[in-house]
């Protein structure tokens, strides 16, 4: 004690509360015991914080008559277990975790929903991938695909084609030709048929109207294809449209030979009439004067020429009489030539054109 | 009841005798375990011994709880969520201190997290049973514990029910961590340095709480006799 640290009163009054709830060093002890032994203020402090200090533990306690008799314990004990219970519970759960279990079980317990889920489920898949099968891997890329019946084309398949092969083979005893076009699209494809087959004719006809996405060879070939049945109309107009607009001259050559059947119609004439005087080429020049001739001949009354070769050129040979008709159509001809014959820069054309006006009638000649 | 095939396991580890001998099995009942053993079996998964680690500390919990909430429901939460916790972290648990102070660092962050939610809900702050109703008709909680405890001083419940209504006017000034420390050294005896462990702070922390405490208390409560 003789050791202990001298202090002083403010030193010693908030050691005070701890000396009280016994919380001082043994140091702290001995200072303040040897300080309030001569301290008599400070004496009295202690003792209103001791009064203080054992009057608070005295006083009775929320727990003592909230939980009397034990219940709220045993309870919360209880509402513990069951916690427990149910934390533990999820492992157990986890080992035998299976996927969907909760559509499983819900399925489950309600067996008619789940049929009419299951099937409607069934159905909307099949569609959609019936959908994406086309498109998709389908483990055959590059084979080609026989398409013999009618296979519905549509537009934006056809503007996405090309085509790389058009093969005839000729019908017997003056059946129509198979055809058999090969296209190259997102798969390649196969048309096989003949013009009746209306597929075949819109892939033919797309092909001659637009010469310049597909190249002369096969505009050719589909042209000699097309020429088998001129008197469809689609393939009439397609051929037109190729003898005025193609910008190949052997194509424009071939379209109007093609149209050597129906030459003698209207809208034939018309265009050719376009041909004669609008082409730049001397060649669809001169088979535009072939064809007019060949349509006048068709409209007058058959002569008893013993030649009835209509491809040979017709310098020279008796001329029908079909000058004399008014038909405006025929003066329009007739006039066409005329003006060739006089002003047509090839020295062949306007020899051609004499001679077509000599076939037609000796009165236009002179 | 039968005893936990571990329980007897680990019994017959610890008895086996020689190849001739006859076979001494000591059969230690789960009260018996000390402490350290429980918890490595709690740790394990093993439920039962959970459960007395339970039992062994619960009652202190739950009176820590309602001197605190002072509402039963109150701290039957504060029951529950401190025992999952410690349920659910267990094996964190790694024997630096003892489970005591680790399980008292729950659960006063429990309470503490209980009564600062309830602080910042005035309408759900005025405990039930400890709040002078006299003047609303309202039996004190004094004379119903009269009635069950005749044998009580009459003088010193008077002096006790006077006391007992002003401190627990004067306990709604003091912060949740005040309120905490106070309890905890007052009435659950603990000393500051595990306060301190239990609060996750220092004693001279805990130290300044309870002398802020203890004179807000006596600036409302004045002397005591």
């Amino acid at each position: 004690m003789s050791a202990a640290r001298k202090m002083h009163c403010d030193e010693v009054a908030p050691l005070l509360v701890f000396l009280a709830c016994d919380e001082v060093t043994a140091d702290e002890r001995a200072g303040i015991e040897s300080h309030l032994a001569k301290c008599a203020e400070c004496r009295t402090q202690l003792a209103e914080v001791s009064d203080f200090h054992h009057g608070l533990t005295a006083v009775p306690q929320a727990a003592d008559e909230l939980d009397r008799t034990g219940t709220l314990l045993a309870q919360c004990r209880s509402e513990l277990s069951e916690s427990l219970d149910e934390m533990s519970a999820p492992p157990v759960e986890q080992e035998s975790w299976r996927p969907f279990s909760f559509i499983r079980r819900w399925m489950a317990l309600r067996p008619g929903w789940s049929a009419a889920g299951l099937l409607a489920a069934g159905a909307i898949l099949g569609v959609q991938l019936l959908q994406w099968l086309p498109a998709g891997d389908t483990g055959i890329k590059g084979t080609q695909v026989s398409v013999s019946a009618a296979p519905k084309l549509t537009d934006d398949q056809l503007a996405r084609m090309a085509v790389s092969e058009i093969n005839f083979a000729p019908g017997s005893d003056g059946a129509p030709g198979t055809l058999q076009v090969q296209l190259r699209a997102e798969q390649p494809v196969t048309l096989s048929g003949n013009l009746d087959d209306s597929d075949m004719r819109r892939v033919l006809t797309y092909v001659v109207r637009n010469s310049d996405r597909f190249d002369a060879g096969v505009r050719l070939d589909c042209l000699d294809a097309l020429r088998a049945k001129i008197s469809d109309s689609e393939i009439r107009d397609a051929l037109l449209d190729a003898a005025r607009h193609d910008k190949n001259p052997a194509v424009r050559m071939k379209a109007l030979e093609s149209l050597r059947e129906v030459a003698s119609e209207e809208d034939v004439r018309d265009a050719v009439l376009e041909s004669l005087e609008e082409d730049g080429n001397p060649g669809v020049r001169v088979e535009a004067i072939n064809l007019l001739v060949r349509s006048l001949e068709m409209e007058a009354p058959t002569p008893p020429a013993p030649d009835t070769n209509s491809d040979e050129p017709m310098v020279g040979r008796t001329a029908p009489a079909v000058i004399a008709n008014s038909d405006p159509s025929v003066q329009r001809v007739v006039h066409a030539l005329e003006q060739l014959r006089h002003s047509d820069p090839n020295h062949y054309v306007r020899l051609r054109s004499a001679a077509a006006l000599r076939q037609i009638g000796p009165a236009e000649v002179q | 009841m039968p005893l936990p095939q571990w329980a007897l396991a680990l019994a017959d580890s610890a008895g086996k005798s020689g190849e001739h001998q006859a076979v001494l099995v000591t059969v230690i009942s789960l009260p018996e375990l000390d402490e350290r053993a429980l918890l490595v079996e709690a740790q394990a998964g093993n439920r039962a011994a959970f459960e007395e680690l339970v039992r062994r500390y619960d009652r202190d919990v739950l009176r820590l709880a309602l001197n605190l909430m002072k509402r039963p429901e109150d701290a039957r939460d504060v029951y529950q969520e401190a025992f999952l916790k410690v349920y659910r972290n267990l094996h964190r648990f790694r024997f630096e201190c003892s489970f005591y102070t680790w399980l008292y660092r729950i659960v006063t962050n429990v309470c503490l997290d209980h009564l600062r939610r309830r602080q910042a809900r005035p309408e759900d702050q005025a405990p039930e049973v400890l709040v002078n109703r006299n003047e609303e008709g309202t039996r004190d909680f004094f004379e119903v514990q009269r009635e069950h405890r005749p044998t009580l001083d009459p003088e010193r419940s008077l002096i006790g029910k006077e006391i007992r209504l002003r401190l627990a006017k004067a306990m709604d000034r003091l912060s949740p961590r005040e309120r905490v420390v106070f309890e905890m050294k007052h009435y659950q005896g603990l000393k500051l340095r595990a306060i301190g462990d239990a609060l996750g702070t220092t004693e001279e922390t805990v130290k300044n709480s309870l002398f802020r405490a203890t004179r807000k208390l006596r600036q409302e409560l004045g002397e005591l006799r």
